[in-house]
């Protein structure tokens, strides 16, 4: 499966994306959850404390030599994206494996430049049915117009019933039509009190619906303590809408069928 | 006054500049919203409509793709490029500013 969740900023992307990981792998999948958000997030719902390390290191990138043709940077030819995934993730909770470019410091003279190019060969490159890979794209819509959202076979629209979530998911719906994109868009309905704003979401955004996620104060406090909302609260409405959403996802066969699992495909699923 | 507003997405940018640019409006001073945002959505908070914001964007996609030239000056930027939002506030949605002059 390769997955990516995109939307306005703040519409729960983060939330939802760590919790569907840690679920996918609890039923036995290799999952690795890519994040290019330069801001923190989707560490912090998966369970991860780290915040700003560590990064993809910029030796992973190459610059072309002269007379040499091709792109101007790439991987490091002894660098095998399959293993530098294992070499430059982390480990989550589930098994779950974290992948970043790394994050903005703040420092004036950071540059993410190489870190950001060999992320995206790494995420590009990586082996089909060796690993699920669910993305978490920064909010808005500059990435998923310009490339970053290009390794996802399906991209799933995180929509919150307001004026400015809907007219930005009006946008993002037109991923399906970019070249080479995703083949199929779905809207996830977040923060949803009615049916009444599901039916909105589906109705304003045009797209149809995969799952909804209830306004949830479990998944606020989790925002606010900095906790993955499947430690705080594993039997929340929001949690319990995410595990819909998964059920959803796999029976449609949504962002592709190959069903990688680990040798230890246990019992952890149980609570 | 030239003010910018920063930070994450979902924390209330948009809805915090429409608030202040119509506040000043109202007090009688002459405001210019710009909307930098890769996804703009000021227009909505300021009250101009979705059909309004996204004519608006639309404009800045063509000046993106290069079916269009960017805007000489201010004057002509707001004329163009901009829309009547309520309280006498002039909006106008911008990629980048090119040679910015002083003032």
């Amino acid at each position: 499966m390769r997955l990516a969740f995109v939307g306005k900023g703040g519409a729960g992307k983060s939330a939802i994306c760590g919790t569907f990981c840690r679920l996918l792998a609890r039923r036995g999948r290799r999952v690795v959850a890519v994040d290019s958000d330069p801001l923190p997030g989707l560490a912090y719902s998966l369970g991860l404390a780290i915040e700003y390390s560590p990064p993809i290191p910029p030796e992973a990138v190459v610059e072309r030599a002269e007379g040499e043709t091709g792109p101007r940077f790439r991987l490091r030819p002894d660098l095998d994206p399959g293993e530098a995934v294992e070499a430059y993730s982390v480990a989550a909770p589930d098994g779950v494996r974290f992948l970043q470019f790394g994050k903005l410091s703040g420092a004036a003279d950071q540059d993410l430049f190489r870190p950001q190019v060999a992320f995206r060969h790494i995420v590009a490159g990586l082996p089909r049915g060796r690993w699920d890979v669910i993305g978490d794209l920064p909010g808005g819509t500059r990435q998923a117009f310009t490339g970053w959202g290009s390794w996802a076979e399906a991209v799933l629209v995180v929509v919150e019933p307001t004026a400015k979530s809907l007219l930005s998911g009006r946008r993002l719906a037109r991923m399906v039509e970019i070249e080479g994109g995703p083949s199929a868009v779905a809207a996830v309905a977040s923060k949803v009190r009615s049916d009444a704003d599901v039916a909105m979401i589906a109705e304003r955004t045009g797209l149809a619906v995969l799952g909804a996620v209830p306004w949830d104060e479990d998944l606020a406090e989790a925002e606010r303590r900095q906790q993955a909302p499947l430690d705080l609260a594993p039997r929340g409405a929001g949690v319990r809408a995410v595990a819909s959403l998964l059920d959803e996802v796999l029976a449609a066969g949504l962002g592709g069928l190959d069903a990688p699992t680990t040798a230890s495909a246990t019992a952890s699923e149980a609570p | 006054m030239k003010l910018a507003v920063v930070g994450k997405g979902g924390s209330g940018k948009t809805t915090t500049s429409s608030v202040i640019a119509r506040t000043l409006a109202r007090r009688g001073q002459s405001v210019v919203a710009l909307d930098c945002d890769s996804n703009p959505n000021l227009g909505i908070s300021l009250g101009i409509g979705d059909l309004e914001t996204e004519r608006l964007t639309s404009m800045r996609e063509e000046l993106d793709e290069g079916n269009e030239e960017h805007a000489p000056t201010w004057d002509t930027l707001l004329t163009r490029y901009g829309a009547d939002a309520p309280d006498g506030v002039r909006l106008a949605v911008v990629s980048r500013i090119e040679n910015p002059e002083p003032g």
